[in-house]
């Protein structure tokens, strides 16, 4: 199937693609014919964001052509979000690992390591002095860490009490900050939780 | 709301996802020659008012603006539509005085009854900020635009430029970011009642109360997001000067305008502002939202450089006063490579 969105403004394009791809059985191809980059950035994200493989050619027209491919394509497409966490949650009571100086280089390098592990813990909880971590200078090597990990999608919830009692609540600079009640249920609720 | 009216449905961008792009807008009044020794400032600076000097405590506020239909509810469109055009006169530092309405009536699609509370929303906002409407002028048009030409006063010691930001101040800004993506979706009817009454009342609150605020504290540039979106008003900050750096967790984004813009609902006059400020951004660290910072906002929130002392003040005080998305959200630095930056 073919469509043709040129001279069209968002979001028609977009709402026209919809409703083609929605008429069409899976396994079927839909052509989307555009003719700026709104439009063309538009359908891919619309498509990609469906899970849908896309092609973009350019015409010889000026136009370009987006190609969706409804259905599985030849590639099977994950739900990959979920693959990438352990259904686990790290709880961090300290802002250190044992004590002193090395504790702290052991807290970066652990969480550094994590980073590179294939799968990472889906929760990063931090109680007690562990809220130093959350609400470290900006770029000391922790913050740069916990900012990695909240880009791969990992939850961190800063203890709320524990940043008022030492006084942090507003140089919170990565993740939520969680309640009582919210972190049992996720130290309870989860597969497993980790402490360090 | 009243939405029988279908204001957004006979327009083909809605509100300020209509506007012409920075580019395009710098070379079509580059030619002009604005000077004057009374203008304290003027067009070839960029900001969001001009100022002319009246005497030693009192100088014009003078700005005009105009927008297509946001949302359908005309009264609702109206107040917008005015909260859009007052904004200019809060950015300087000033106090609304006078308001004159500037209509484009669509009298094909709509009775006039539509035109009478399109002016009542408008008048209802600038009589908010103490103001008054004091004439205007209507045209028949294929494409509903409604505005005000504004004036106001401020102290000619006390305008608040959008381009002098010092290096150690952080960046507040006092409205969510996201509204014209909403808008084209409330134009494509996707989103919920709930959902559409709450970007209306963000878009319809003024941002007088901020402007007030601000004043209290050591502030040393303000300016409002408006069309050319987050990063465009922020580079216009940076003035080559200094380079700002923005802490991306803390930038308040609508989450429904998440969601619209992973299904593809982006306004063309976003990926037009990402063309020309792109640039000037050094983006190291990839954003799955970055295109929403360069979404043109109607009647955005202010982008106000503080000290780092009083920004907590000024927060909590923005915070108290039900200004409730606003944030701390970037820090201005010395002078790097790129006038924009990602932390």
């Amino acid at each position: 199937m073919k469509i043709d969105c040129s001279g069209l403004a968002c979001p028609e394009p977009v709402l026209q693609t919809k409703k083609a791809l929605e008429s069409l059985p899976n396994d079927s191809i839909l052509e989307v014919i555009v003719d700026n980059i709104a439009s063309r950035e538009n359908v891919v994200r619309f498509a990609q964001n469906g899970g849908l493989e896309t092609r973009v050619e350019s015409l010889s027209d000026g136009k370009t052509l987006v190609s969706i491919i409804k259905g599985f394509a030849c590639q099977i497409v994950t739900n990959s979000k979920d693959d990438a966490f352990l259904d686990k949650t790290l709880f961090l009571k300290s802002h250190t690992v044992g004590e002193g100086e090395l504790g702290e280089k052991l807290v970066v390098g652990f969480l550094k390591s994590a980073l590179e592990l294939p799968k990472i813990p889906k929760r990063l909880i931090c109680v007690n002095t562990a809220v130093y971590l959350t609400s470290a200078e900006e770029d000391s090597p922790i913050m740069e860490v916990l900012k990695a990990l909240e880009a791969k999608g990992v939850e961190i919830y800063s203890c709320g009490i524990c940043l008022e009692f030492y006084g942090r609540m507003d140089q919170l600079k990565v993740g939520k900050i969680g309640n009582a009640y919210g972190t049992l249920e996720m130290l309870f609720g989860g597969e497993g939780t980790i402490s360090l | 709301m009243n939405n029988e009216a279908k204001l957004t449905k006979y327009v083909k961008a809605a509100g300020c996802a209509a506007k012409l792009g920075p580019g395009d807008l710098t070379e079509a009044i580059g030619g002009l020659n604005c000077t004057h020794e009374k203008v304290l400032v003027g067009m070839d600076e960029s900001d969001d008012a001009s100022v002319y000097y009246l005497d030693e405590e009192r100088a014009l506020v003078q700005t005009v603006d105009i927008i297509t239909p946001v949302v359908d509810d005309p009264f609702v469109y109206g107040q917008i539509a005015a909260a859009n055009s007052l904004s200019d006169v809060f950015a300087m530092g000033g106090e609304v005085a006078t308001a004159m309405n500037i209509v484009g009536f669509d009298g094909c699609h709509q009775p006039r009854s539509v035109l009478k509370e399109i002016l009542a929303g408008g008048q209802s906002k600038v009589n908010e900020c103490g103001g008054v409407i004091i004439g205007g002028h209507t045209i028949e048009a294929p494409e509903m635009t409604y505005g005000m030409s504004v004036t106001g006063f401020v102290h000619p010691q006390k305008i608040y430029r959008n381009n002098t930001p010092r290096v150690g101040d952080v960046l507040i800004l006092t409205k969510p970011l996201g509204m014209g993506v909403l808008t084209t979706s409330i134009k494509a009817d996707m989103l919920e009642d709930s959902v559409v009454e709450k970007v209306a009342s963000i878009l319809a609150t003024l941002n007088h109360k901020a402007s007030r605020i601000m004043q209290k504290y050591d502030v040393s540039a303000c300016t409002d997001i408006t069309g050319f979106g987050l990063l465009g008003h922020a580079y216009e900050m940076s003035f080559h000067r200094v380079s700002i750096g923005f802490w991306m967790s803390k930038i308040p984004i609508l989450e429904e305008a998440r969601a619209m813009a992973d299904m593809g609902i982006i306004p063309a006059g976003a990926y037009n502002n990402k063309a020309y400020v792109n640039m000037y951004v050094d983006a190291k660290v990839p954003h799955k939202d970055e295109i929403l910072l360069y979404d043109a906002q109607t009647s955005g929130g202010l982008l106000i450089a503080v000290s780092q002392k009083d920004a907590p003040k000024l927060l909590q005080e923005l915070l108290d006063e039900g200004l409730s998305y606003s944030a701390i959200i970037a820090e201005v630095f010395e002078k790097e490579e790129k006038p924009l930056f990602y932390m």
